[in-house]
């Protein structure tokens, strides 16, 4: 079936099976920054952004996907220079695997509106690190926040 | 994943969703968050699966003095962040910004979150507490059914397969006050040991408790309505004492089993404290 919608900010087509799962579907494209953790929509690894909201593409079945707005860490990372410097400059990062879902879920958090440091802990809760590096995650969360 | 051949339909009208609904195997899909699961682990294999994301007459909360009325489509993270339904339904509003995470939240929808049933979910109880309803229609009929009366057994509905959730009712009274709370031992996200919604509805006196609403979720095969504990409430004033005796007698209405979430002994002991403070803050003490 094809599927269309605007990926990283450009329109695309693709003929897919509508129930594969989009992190499947999106690394299949070779954009390989968003990644599989636990595969049942907890860690936030995988986390893409459709129509501004943080979504996990574990469990989103492609199809769902239709005619929406959706961005990946590639496509952000481009656009939104200054999320990136906040993360670097915070040493907002351990060993990496979760580090893409975590700039794509602060990069949706216009999507709730969080502004304190509670709120944006709170909105953050989703989006694990193994490496428990949570405190320079949420400074780098709350400095972009600050500037935006 | 497996390769399927499901068709995937994308109607852009109630009407033609249920025209689509016709075989057994048929679904419907809001969000996906529960389906996505199902499926990825073969627990269904759909033949025909209706997505309902691009139907713009399912989506909307819609406020009058009398009622809410909220879209099956719309999404929890609306509910959660929505400012003035937090002022008429703290409750359901509390249940709604508690459910996963944020990426669940903004993906899965009131209507699938009230068909999926699973007993240990947020919303229902906060729902059932102040008397929701429920419109269902499938291509030939249409009804409402009170959402007490909705949930049959782990995972089971009176939903007939051709029958979709269409819109949320929920009466609202400026003598009403409610609230959700839950307890989530192991992590934020989780689903809880137990969760409580609760509502009192006062006199014009504003302090005679004249109707009273406990339920539980998390500790039964179906979200689990305390009539007898709410209705020792009803003549008090909701004073401490009454709210404490009304939270004691949860324990005669629940049917926990003992899970990674608890011991049946303990989630007894906790379904009073949560009844307790659940109530506490419907009072507003």
């Amino acid at each position: 079936m094809k599927i269309s919608f605007s990926l990283n900010g450009k329109g695309i087509e693709l003929d897919v099976d509508p129930m594969s799962l989009a992190l499947d579907v999106i690394r299949g494209l070779s954009l390989t920054g968003t990644k599989e953790g636990c595969g049942v929509g907890v860690c936030g690894a995988c986390t893409i952004m459709v129509n501004g909201s943080p979504v996990s593409s574990c469990i989103c079945l492609v199809g769902t996907l239709s005619e929406k707005d959706v961005w990946t860490i590639e496509g952000l990372a481009e656009k939104m220079p200054e999320l990136i410097d906040s993360f670097v400059e915070n040493e907002g990062m351990q060993c990496g695997i979760c580090t893409p879902g975590q700039i794509v879920a602060a990069a949706a958090i216009d999507s709730v509106g969080a502004n304190t440091p509670e709120e944006i802990k709170k909105y953050m809760a989703g989006n694990l690190c193994r490496c428990t590096g949570y405190q320079t995650i949420l400074s780098a969360v709350e400095d972009h926040v600050a500037i935006n | 994943m497996q390769s399927t051949d499901t068709e995937f339909m994308i109607p852009s009208t109630v009407a033609e969703a249920l025209q689509g609904i016709g075989r057994e195997d048929s679904i419907f899909l809001g969000g996906g968050t529960a389906t996505a699961l199902l499926y990825k682990n073969r627990l269904i294999e759909p033949s025909r699966v209706i997505w309902l994301g691009n139907i713009a007459e399912l989506k909307g909360i819609s406020i009058t003095q009398s009622e809410v009325r909220i879209g099956a489509m719309t999404s929890v993270a609306e509910i959660a962040g929505h400012s003035r339904l937090a002022g008429l339904l703290p409750g359901l509003c509390a249940a709604a910004s508690v459910i996963g995470n944020a990426r669940v939240r903004a993906m899965a929808t009131l209507g699938g979150a009230l068909a999926h049933a699973d007993p240990r979910q947020d919303i229902p109880p906060s729902l059932i507490a102040v008397n929701a309803t429920i419109s269902i229609k499938s291509a030939s009929s249409s009804r409402e059914v009170s959402l007490s009366e909705f949930y049959e057994g782990f995972l089971e509905t009176v939903l007939e397969p051709d029958e979709l959730i269409t819109e949320v009712i929920i009466p609202i009274s400026d003598n009403r006050s409610s609230a959700y709370i839950r307890y989530t031992p192991t992590s934020e996200g989780d689903y809880p040991t137990v969760g409580v919604g609760s509502s009192l509805t006062v006199a014009s006196d504003m302090k005679t408790v004249v109707s009273a609403q406990i339920v539980l979720c998390g500790v039964g095969a179906v979200p689990m309505i305390a009539t007898e504990a709410a209705n020792s409430l009803v003549g008090t004033t909701g004073d401490d004492q009454a709210l404490r005796r009304a939270a004691s007698l949860v324990s005669e209405a629940i049917d926990p089993q003992d899970d990674e979430r608890g011991t049946a002994d303990y989630k007894t002991e906790m379904s009073k404290v949560f009844a307790y403070r659940s109530l506490k803050l419907s009072s507003g003490n």
